[in-house]
């Protein structure tokens, strides 16, 4: 537990008092041996109270999460915020440098920095990243949020740990306060070697927020839209004083299905994200280097669109669309 | 009819033909070939010569051309049409601007024509479709975009004499307000110079932007536009659509960066700029203000720097300088 004389401290990032304090987090070093670090902020308020702890570019190219939580900082009055914001808002630096989902260094391994955690200090550099940052959330965090994009601008849904007990009902109580319709109670079965399952194995109520697309893909009404809705999480917490906005039922799901491409080619989107969508339904077509139709894409899933491909090319495998299955509103 | 024939697409007569041109190898020996589409009307006239994707990450070109010919009549077409709408095909799948197998001296191929047999694999490249275009194309129109998906405007060979006119009457039928008559000093190795050079009248339009950034409604708008000069051109019958006085320049400004970060945008293409409007914002790692970007010109933006991160020496902004409407 956090008191008033506790000195939170976070790589080069130490708070001591009321304010926002900056630093950085040594993750890795580079393979000139230069440190890798990573951006540190703690926000600490002025009353007692939760340790919030936030993640942004844990895959290098989803900017948008960073985006947000540098919006929720700049307009943050620690003199009325209670409790602490802890946020390293671009987590997997070397990738995001490079506009790419996983790290140029992780050259080995798998190297998807959200399957590596609580990561391994003797492990390849993305185990060794998770481990450096997962310490410090394992030891200050009272409730953790993982800010991440899918394909597209229009991306919009959330998942949070479905732990039995009191970890999951929090861990719900922040994705009802987020409120993104499209939301999917996460069984703990999936995502192994995430934050958010890490977490909430170790009891940490987590949430993951996907709003906006790789790269550029993402407008400032989305960045505007998710500080506000990560301030209405932090009012759900007694964290800010105002009365929490209640967003009405979501939809849940009872899983998410990833479907990979069969084949190749150019690539155009028949569906938008949060459209339903039948076993069947034409969600794109796949087209030949002359502009042919190589082949019509069914689903074969009835349920939500997640995510779906934006071409304009894509390879076999790809992802081509995530769906959210059995939808019912709760 | 003579048989028309650009690698393994063959036309004997009119219709529609596909197939490959060889402009390399692969590393491990296979042919590094791009498609072509031809497609021949039953009345003569001029051949134009359309491609796409001399930079591999501007997809949008490849989807206008494969519109237009999936909505092409050859029976209503006066005259043929050549076109290559994936031209650096080893970038394209590398979803990035170059070719993955250009280790050695940058590859630009739109600054490598018009090549040669001997040279760099770009080099090369330019020289296999280039001879053919040569061979071929009373016309030449290449399909590009910049950064965003907001980036509509074209550029011409002010070349002297009849090759300049008939290019300008592309670029006034073709109709983006946006429009730089190009001195025939920039854009050396450029498709468009060279064969402005060879007496080819020539045309770049720039419309959309990287990798996914453009819309179905853009495809359709530059299509109809293609069309408009097809008429021009009396390929196909049809009113020809007045676009107006279009909004001339006496050259652009490449601004580059020089400083790296986050950046967030201020304008968007099309927009007037002084000297000293702010460009966009830059923030530190930590989401704090760390400065704004100005324009060192006065001008329209042809292209913008969408963020959310750049480092130093990235294109920034494109300026057209001196507009003035015509």
């Amino acid at each position: 537990m956090i008191t008033a004389t506790t000195v939170i401290r976070v790589g080069t990032a130490e708070a001591a008092g009321v304010g926002v304090t900056r630093g950085e987090l040594r993750v890795g070093d580079a393979p000139d041996g230069e440190p890798v670090t990573i951006p540190v902020a703690i926000a600490r308020g002025a009353g007692q109270g939760p340790v919030l702890w936030l993640h942004g570019c844990v895959h290098g190219d989803e900017y948008c999460g960073a985006f947000i939580i540098h919006e929720l900082l700049r307009t943050l009055d620690t003199g009325r915020l209670t409790g602490v914001v802890v946020a390293l808002p671009m987590l997997n630096i070397t990738a995001s440098q490079r506009g790419q989902r996983m790290s140029p260094f992780a050259t080995f391994g798998y190297g998807d920095l959200n399957r590596c955690f609580p990561g391994a200090a003797d492990g390849a550099f993305t185990d060794q990243m998770a481990h450096a940052i997962y310490g410090g959330l394992r030891q200050y965090a009272d409730y953790f949020i993982d800010f991440h994009t899918a394909l597209t601008p229009d991306t919009r849904w959330a998942l949070f740990a479905n732990a039995p007990g009191d970890v999951g009902r929090r861990s719900e109580g922040m994705a009802r306060a987020f409120g993104l319709k499209s939301t999917l109670p996460a069984p703990m079965d999936i995502l192994g070697g995430s934050a958010m399952i890490a977490a909430a194995r170790n009891g940490i109520p987590s949430l993951i927020v996907e709003m906006g697309g790789i790269g550029p893909a993402f407008e400032r009404e989305t960045v505007l839209e998710g500080a506000e809705r990560l301030r209405n999480v932090m009012r759900h917490l007694g964290m800010l004083a105002e009365k929490p906005t209640e967003h009405g039922p979501l939809t849940y799901f009872s899983n998410f299905a990833w479907v990979n491409a069969t084949r190749g080619g150019l690539f155009e989107q028949a569906v938008q994200c949060g459209q339903r969508v039948d076993k069947g339904t034409l969600v794109g077509r796949y087209i030949g280097a002359h502009g042919d139709t190589l082949e019509e894409v069914k689903s074969p899933h009835a349920g939500i669109v997640l995510a779906i491909h934006p071409g304009p090319a894509m390879g076999t495998g790809d992802v081509l669309v995530h769906i959210g299955l059995d939808p019912r509103d709760t | 009819m003579a048989t028309l024939r650009i690698g393994t697409a063959v036309l004997e007569g009119t219709g529609i033909a596909r197939g490959y041109l060889k402009v390399g190898d692969m590393p491990d020996g296979r042919p590094m070939q791009v498609p072509v589409l031809l497609g021949r009307g039953t009345k003569p006239g001029p051949t134009l010569w359309l491609h796409g994707c001399v930079h591999g990450n501007e997809a949008c070109g490849a989807f206008v051309v494969h519109r237009l010919f999936r909505e092409l009549d050859t029976a209503a077409l006066s005259g043929t049409i050549v076109a290559l709408p994936i031209l650096n095909i080893t970038a394209f799948r590398a979803k990035q601007r170059m070719s993955p197998f250009e280790g050695f001296a940058g590859g630009d191929l739109n600054r490598s024509f018009p090549g040669r047999t001997d040279g760099t694999l770009t080099e090369q490249m330019a020289h296999a479709i280039y001879t053919e275009l040569k061979a071929h194309a009373s016309y030449l129109i290449d399909l590009h975009t910049a950064m965003t998906a907001d980036v509509r405007w074209a550029l011409f060979p002010n070349a002297p004499g009849e090759v300049g006119k008939k290019s300008e009457s592309m670029a006034r039928a073709f109709g983006f307000t946006s429009t730089l008559p190009a001195p025939m000093d920039i854009l050396a190795g450029s498709a468009m110079m060279v064969a402005a050079h060879d007496g080819i009248p020539s045309l770049i339009v720039e419309a959309g932007g990287k990798g996914p950034a453009f819309t179905a409604a853009l495809v359709s708008d530059v299509v109809e536009r293609l069309r408009n000069v097809m008429r021009q051109l009396g390929m196909v019958s049809g009113p020809i659509a007045q676009h107006g006085p279009l909004t001339y320049f006496s050259n652009f400004a490449w601004v580059r960066a020089v400083q790296g970060g986050l950046f967030q945008r201020a304008v968007h293409c099309g927009e007037r700029l002084k000297v000293g409007t702010v460009l966009g914002h830059y923030y530190d790692l930590w989401g704090q203000p760390a400065g704004e970007a100005l324009s060192p010109h006065a001008g329209v933006v042809l292209a913008i720097h969408p963020g959310p991160v750049l480092a130093s020496g990235e294109t920034l902004v494109h300026i057209g300088l001196d507009p003035r409407d015509v």
